[in-house]
């Protein structure tokens, strides 16, 4: 019974880093499942939302259930805490390194290479493994911004601009997340940002085509990991949770055009110019 | 011709940046700029002869889909690593951006067909990956390096 219960929180722990990291909802489940078995479990049962994971072990017609809410913090196993409270992760909380890692690990599970103890220990170490460093992240946005500026057509002198803008976004974007900002804020908040530095680029400093400028800078923040999630959850059948990474998607995407749009339109009234 | 290396060079870079900025581990990067830029080429070779960005997108995907999934075999590494940073090239940004500059400037028709033209890449881009990943597995076991699983 006792030995059940931490496989249990065991199982539940990975499949928590797993998807608070951006996995799959069928690999976290699939995950938990191939663990637990490897570790002799039989009535395991798990089900896995986007922001939310319930599992439970059934024994001697006992049946011990925790539901977890993911990045709530609350794991007490006797608590039941219901998941049905909806939370964004943020953008930048994306870490596939980690979501690699987890994979290694359920392997090397699998092939019964480590005890429950070690194990243990090792997806505690998986959740710290650092982000890369700021200057390197604000760097490559930069980077990214102008290499796609040039890919949609701009000038090299575009995507320089591009380049520069997006360096400012990361900045401000790192920024907003360490105060904590909503999602929705940060989003129309720093394409609005990006804009607007990409028209000021455009009219006072140098640029030759101001459309592609932005477009270039506003590429760091659109929300290819929910789309690829939600269409890679839609096929395996989980539409539940296919539908919320949808949703935030689309939010996302309508965030990022309503940031641009306001200030182009802003400007315009303001200074009158034709934009 | 030059500028189609240079461009798949600049589709290389832009998939690198973004796997580093989604934390990639170090030892995929070459991988997953690869699957990006092979995407990008493959658009690019699409358009040239066949200038439909919807049918160009799709058939980008499928490629890049198939070379994500070949990798995460090879490199025992889940699939989702290859394929977001090298979807990221072909997302429809630059719709979204017509699309809201069409709609906040007044120009409602064009507003109307940037906004369709968006939904319909990224409907394509969604087919594509849906039809990338019916391929059974086994087609994908060659790439596995003996214990295959």
């Amino acid at each position: 019974m006792n030995e059940s219960r931490k496989v249990l929180e065991l199982t539940t722990r990975i499949g928590e880093v797993l998807l608070k990291n951006g996995g799959e909802i069928f690999r976290v489940q699939e995950t938990m499942q191939r663990i637990a078995k490897a570790y002799g479990v039989e009535g395991f049962h798990v089900y896995v939302l986007a922001n939310g994971i319930f599992a439970s072990i059934e024994e001697d017609g006992r049946q011990i259930c925790q539901q977890l809410q993911v990045g709530n913090g609350e794991k007490d196993s006797d608590d039941l805490v219901v998941a049905s409270q909806i939370r964004y992760i943020p953008l930048s909380s994306i870490h596939l390194g980690r979501v690699a890692a987890v994979n290694n690990l359920s392997r090397e599970i699998v092939a019964k290479k480590y005890t429950m103890e070690e194990a243990r220990k090792k997806i505690e170490e998986i959740d710290k493994i650092p982000f890369t460093n700021n200057l390197l992240q604000i760097f490559v946005s930069g980077l990214g911004s102008g290499a796609f500026c040039y890919l949609l057509g701009g000038s090299l002198i575009d995507s320089l601009a591009s380049f520069l803008s997006g360096i400012l976004l990361w900045c401000f974007v790192l920024y907003l997340s360490k105060k904590g900002a909503n999602k929705i804020m940060l989003n129309i908040l720093s394409s609005a940002l990006v804009t607007l530095t990409g028209i000021l680029m455009f009219r006072y400093v140098f640029g030759e085509n101001m459309d592609k400028i932005i477009i270039g800078s506003i590429i760091p923040l659109l929300p290819g990991v929910p789309l690829t999630n939600s269409i890679r959850d839609f096929l395996n059948g989980d539409y539940l949770s296919g539908t919320i990474r949808m949703i935030d998607a689309v939010l996302v995407a309508c965030c990022i055009a309503l940031g641009v749009g306001v200030v182009l339109r802003v400007f315009q009234i303001v200074t009158g110019m034709p934009v | 011709m030059l500028t189609m290396i240079i461009q798949i060079a600049v589709a290389f870079v832009a998939t690198v940046s973004f796997a580093v900025l989604f934390q990639v581990p170090k030892e995929q990067y070459v991988y997953s700029g690869i699957c990006g830029a092979a995407g990008w080429w493959c658009y690019l070779l699409v358009m040239a002869n066949y200038p439909s960005p919807t049918v160009s997108s799709f058939a980008a995907v499928v490629v890049l889909t198939i070379m994500a999934r070949v990798f995460a075999v090879y490199r025992k590494t889940p699939v989702t690593v290859f394929l977001i940073c090298g979807l990221f090239p072909l997302v429809p940004g630059a719709g979204i951006y017509y699309t809201a500059y069409n709609f906040i400037m007044g120009y409602n028709d064009l507003a109307v067909a940037k906004g369709i033209e968006t939904i319909k890449i990224a409907v394509a881009i969604a087919l594509a990956i849906v039809f990338a990943f019916s391929m059974p597995k086994l087609l994908f076991t060659f790439a596995s390096k003996r214990d295959r699983r």
